[in-house]
């Protein structure tokens, strides 16, 4: 078989090659511009045991190259799987599907693509892993995940009971026409188990140690060890039937302290998605939305009181999005979006830098696989640490305020300002501590003005990294995975809706 | 990347299927071709001209605990990568843990060949990028700025299995859609889209007048309090509250967890009259469908809501023979943690023109589209969202001009239940999630807006 690296400097060579061509033809000079190339192989294998019996047993895989140019100041991409024996020939043809594409599109083009800097490098990036979990047998990933998962047995008001786990792992070898040659190879675990109950009325569910699917991490088969499953379940099992009979959150303005499990969502949504330069720009108006935080903001807006740092950082070990450099070969780096609650940086790609006057890209340009041309993703986001224990914080907050945590669900507008958030769970505290179960709590606000609401935060002893599998963008949509550090935090005068529930 | 055809999908997925060890298998085998183009004031942002196949295998095996199975995917046909899935698959269902419950693979069936249209196939990008120049015309000559999508794409799929059936289908899709908003998108915007399965029944121009309209009535939203309206809801606005009965309401999987609004009530008069939905894959205004679903089981229209009575949830193998009732042939790939969904929704057109359905608003809202609509609560389908593109204040039967976004939290059950009116022009409209509904506008009283917006 031809060496993958030789495939992607074949695929970038015919490109620049055919963008010449097509350029002589029109009675141009001959110009070479530019060219990428990413052959990539994606495993991916889902288990799951669901009320004793299989939900999913699946191992998937993926392999194929993707080529990009920029021809006339248009992009173009094409993809295929590859073949073997058929490599060379499937570079060669897509390279000149890329170019016929941009060669007919770049008649559009009102303002020509530019690209920032220039990202030669050639290097070597693998995941950090302890036991490999594609040689963890099958047998005993089965076996683990029965024993956590009937754990979750006895209680008749269970309608669910479910545990899971998903082992990805992603290679690949991209080139570019700037001599750009980078091998990585990306692991990624996840596991978690949930439990829903029927009773009074009611359905609800719990998980642990994160709802759909668990925590991720950039980490072997040891982070799902790491989690002990099997001992968290009859907790989750029993607070799932107790939710049913629980009083629904109150409607009403009170201090709200989110879980850290619920509080990787609202940066997700209110920081990490507005922060996408494209979206600043109207580039994905068509489906995901624009951006309140515009160009003018950046430097002076306050996007949260002091104590809110939020950073971006895709060095960060066992963030989802750990990786060596991004999908345009930019090297990995770490920024401040939000510093001392004043908005600082955004995510961008090498076609977007330029447009806010910087040299380089952040490198936060991903596709999802071998079939998806870059754009823009939130990288590993976190909310810095604060100086807080989570008792202490229990402590000094007022009777009738709100723990809640765990994502439930989520809704935003297309501005990324109004949001709607509800948890799995919610405790009153009472007495400096947490009191009762309330069910369903979902709070509502404007993003700038919940982050500036927040008063505290606890302290890196109650921090964690929360894995997002599954963030949608892109139209056609595109998956990419991130991870986003939190601590429990606390908020004054949050807004409580009535759900009707 | 050229769809394969009848013979050497089946061929191909035959003898995948003859190398299996499995005491049953199944064989899925799919080939995809995209052609896509995104645009925005710059021009084209982004475009793929893509194609990648999809073989599934689906491994089973007899054990004294009942039936194991496992699936693995994989997006090329080298009998190399062929063999690996294979293996992959049987030694996933060798570990996999018995299922007491899990029924043998289904015989063979009749479903009619379905083949995609080559117009559409063969659409270039010099045909896309004259879209895009008219698009970017259209927004310029009224100082506004265009983001959207032009798409044409085909499949071609067939199922094969151990217990001889064998099926297959073509189909083609051709989309575009267009947002038009103020520079920075800071006003108002408006938004058009249309999804055909031939290329020729497209009206781009069309969908850039409707989008461009949109956007120059939506110029200057005024404020607006949050409350109780009556609405008109433009299809794209009613489809994103319907998908979610599709995720989560009408399969039987949710109605015996007892977490679907149907628990219960089959056989109930939930909704008025007026509405009636059903399940229709082979509907001629989708684009797209198969014949058949996940397991090969033959589509054919199944009534859920009748005369706003509502019917019994569809099943598919697994749930047809736990609960004793037909398959209705809505399987989702084996095996799923999800239970059959409906996913073809067609709701039944009535007789009101848009302009009809407005004019019977007293003081309400026309609303042409949900934004990140998501679900609170199964039981009730209780479901949050924003407005989006183009929100506009009825006044006694007229519209009285544009007005901000609003948030809603509203029960989809509760809502359908005060439907007033049912337009008679179908649409088949997306959300931002997966899935597509063909339905009217509807006209709904005392519709629950519980926050609203600057913009």
């Amino acid at each position: 078989m031809i060496e993958r690296m030789e495939v992607a400097r074949a695929a970038v060579e015919a490109a620049m090659s055919a963008s010449a061509s097509a350029s002589a033809n029109a009675g141009g000079r001959a110009r070479a511009d530019y060219a990428d190339a990413r052959v990539n192989r994606q495993q991916q294998e889902e288990l799951s045991v669901r009320n004793g019996k299989v939900g999913q047993a699946q191992a998937d895989e993926h392999f194929g190259l993707g080529v990009r140019v920029r021809h006339g100041g248009c992009f173009g991409f094409a993809a295929a799987p590859l073949e073997s024996g058929e490599e060379l020939a499937t570079a060669e043809l897509l390279a000149e599907r890329a170019v016929d594409a941009a060669r007919h599109l770049s008649l559009a083009v009102v303002e020509p693509a530019i690209l920032a800097g220039s990202e030669g490098h050639r290097g070597e990036y693998a995941t950090p892993v302890e036991i490999d979990p594609f040689a963890v047998p099958l047998s005993e990933r089965a076996a683990f995940l029965r024993e956590a998962e009937a754990t979750m047995e006895g209680r008749e008001e269970t309608v669910v009971r479910e545990a899971s786990c998903s082992l990805r792992r992603e290679e690949q070898w991209q080139a570019s026409s700037e001599g750009a040659a980078i091998h990585q190879v990306l692991v990624r675990t996840g596991a978690g188990l949930s439990s829903t109950a029927a009773a009074n009325g009611q359905v609800e569910t719990r998980s642990y140690p994160a709802s759909f699917g668990g925590n991720y991490k950039s980490a072997g088969w040891e982070h799902v060890l790491s989690m002990d499953l099997a001992g968290h379940g009859e907790r989750v099992r029993d607070e799932a039937v107790e939710l049913c009979s629980a009083e629904p959150c109150p409607p009403g303005e009170r201090t709200l302290i989110l879980g850290a499990s619920q509080l990787m969502l609202q940066i997700h949504e209110s920081v990490g998605h507005p922060n996408e330069l494209d979206r600043v720009f109207g580039h994905e108006v068509d489906l995901a939305g624009s951006s309140f935080a515009t160009t003018d903001k950046l430097g002076s807006f306050r996007y949260g009181s002091d104590l809110v740092n939020l950073v971006a950082d895709s060095t960060l070990p066992g963030g989802l999005d750990t990786r060596g450099f991004d999908d345009e070969c930019v090297p990995s780096g770490s920024w401040h979006v939000v510093r001392d609650g004043v908005f600082s940086g955004y995510h961008t790609s090498r076609e977007w830098a330029g447009r806010i006057g910087e040299e380089r890209s952040r490198g936060t340009a991903r596709a999802q696989g071998w079939y998806d041309p870059p754009i823009i993703r939130i990288t590993n986001l976190s909310l810095m640490p604060g100086s807080w224990s989570f008792d202490d914080l229990l402590a000094d907050t007022e009777d009738g305020a709100v723990f809640a945590d765990t994502v439930k669900m989520w809704s935003i507008d297309q501005r990324r300002l109004n949001f709607q958030f509800t948890c799995e769970v919610g405790r009153e505290v009472r007495g400096g501590k947490l009191g009762r179960l309330l069910r369903s709590p979902t709070y509502q606000g404007t993003t700038p003005a919940f982050w500036a609401s927040c008063d505290a935060i606890c302290d890196e002893d109650h921090w964690d990294l929360w894995g997002v599998p599954n963030c949608g963008k892109g139209n056609p949509m595109q998956v990419a995975e991130m991870s986003h550090g939190a601590a429990p935090a606390r908020f004054r005068g949050v807004t409580f809706v009535d759900a009707g529930l | 990347m050229e769809l394969l055809g009848r013979r050497e999908t089946l061929e191909l997925a035959r003898r995948v299927l003859a190398a299996s060890e499995a005491d049953e298998t199944e064989v899925t085998l799919a080939s995809h071709s995209d052609r896509f183009v995104r645009f925005a004031g710059s021009g084209p942002t982004q475009s793929a001209d893509r194609g990648r196949y999809h073989l599934a295998v689906r491994a089973l095996f007899e054990d004294s605990g009942g039936r194991k199975e496992a699936r693995a995917t994989c997006d090329g046909v080298d009998p190399a990568v062929w063999r690996a899935t294979l293996e992959r698959a049987t030694e996933l269902a060798r570990c996999a843990p018995a299922d007491p419950e899990l029924p043998p693979l289904g015989g063979a069936v009749e479903v009619e060949d379905r083949y995609p249209d080559d117009l559409t196939l063969a659409h270039t990008f010099e045909e896309k990028a004259d879209w895009v120049r008219k698009a970017l015309d259209a927004c310029a000559r009224s100082l506004l700025v265009p983001a959207g999508l032009a798409q044409t794409s085909g499949a071609a799929c067939c199922l094969v299995n151990s217990a001889g059936r064998e099926v297959f289908g073509a189909r083609s899709r051709a989309a575009f859609s267009l947002t038009a908003g103020a520079p920075g998108f800071e006003g108002g915007s408006g938004y058009a889209e249309q999804i055909r399965e031939r290329v020729g029944d497209l009206d781009p121009e069309g969908v850039i007048a409707r989008a461009v309209g949109k956007a120059l009535d939506n110029r200057e939203p005024a404020p607006i309090e949050p409350g109780k309206y009556t609405v008109v809801l433009e299809p794209s606005a009613v489809s994103s509250l319907l998908l979610f009965a599709s995720y989560h309401g009408w399969g039987a999987q949710e109605v015996h967890e007892r977490s679907s609004f149907l628990c219960g009530r089959s056989g109930e008069r939930l909704f008025p009259e007026s509405l009636g939905i059903t399940d229709d894959a082979l509907h001629p205004l989708y684009a797209g469908g198969y014949a058949f679903d996940a397991e090969g089981t033959p589509r054919r229209p199944i009534s859920l809501v009748e005369r706003g009575v509502v019917g019994t949830p569809v099943t598919d193998r697994r749930w047809a023979a736990k609960l004793g009732v037909p398959n209705t042939g809505h399987a989702l790939p084996q095996p799923s943690s999800h239970g059959p969904m409906a996913f073809n929704t067609v709701v039944a057109p009535g007789s009101e023109s848009l302009d009809e359905l407005i004019g019977g608003v007293e003081r309400g809202l026309l609303v042409t589209q949900f934004h990140y609509t998501n679900m609170i609560d199964p039981k009730e389908l209780t479901l949050t969202g924003m407005t989006r593109n183009g929100t506009f204040l009825i006044e006694d039967g007229r519209l009285r001009g544009a007005a901000r976004n609003l948030r809603f939290t509203e029960s989809l059950v509760g809502a359908f239940g005060r439907i007033s009116g049912v337009g008679r022009d179908l649409d088949v409209a997306g959300a931002l999630f997966d899935g597509e509904a063909l339905c009217p506008a509807l006209r709904i009283e005392d519709f629950q807006f519980t926050s609203s917006t600057e913009f």
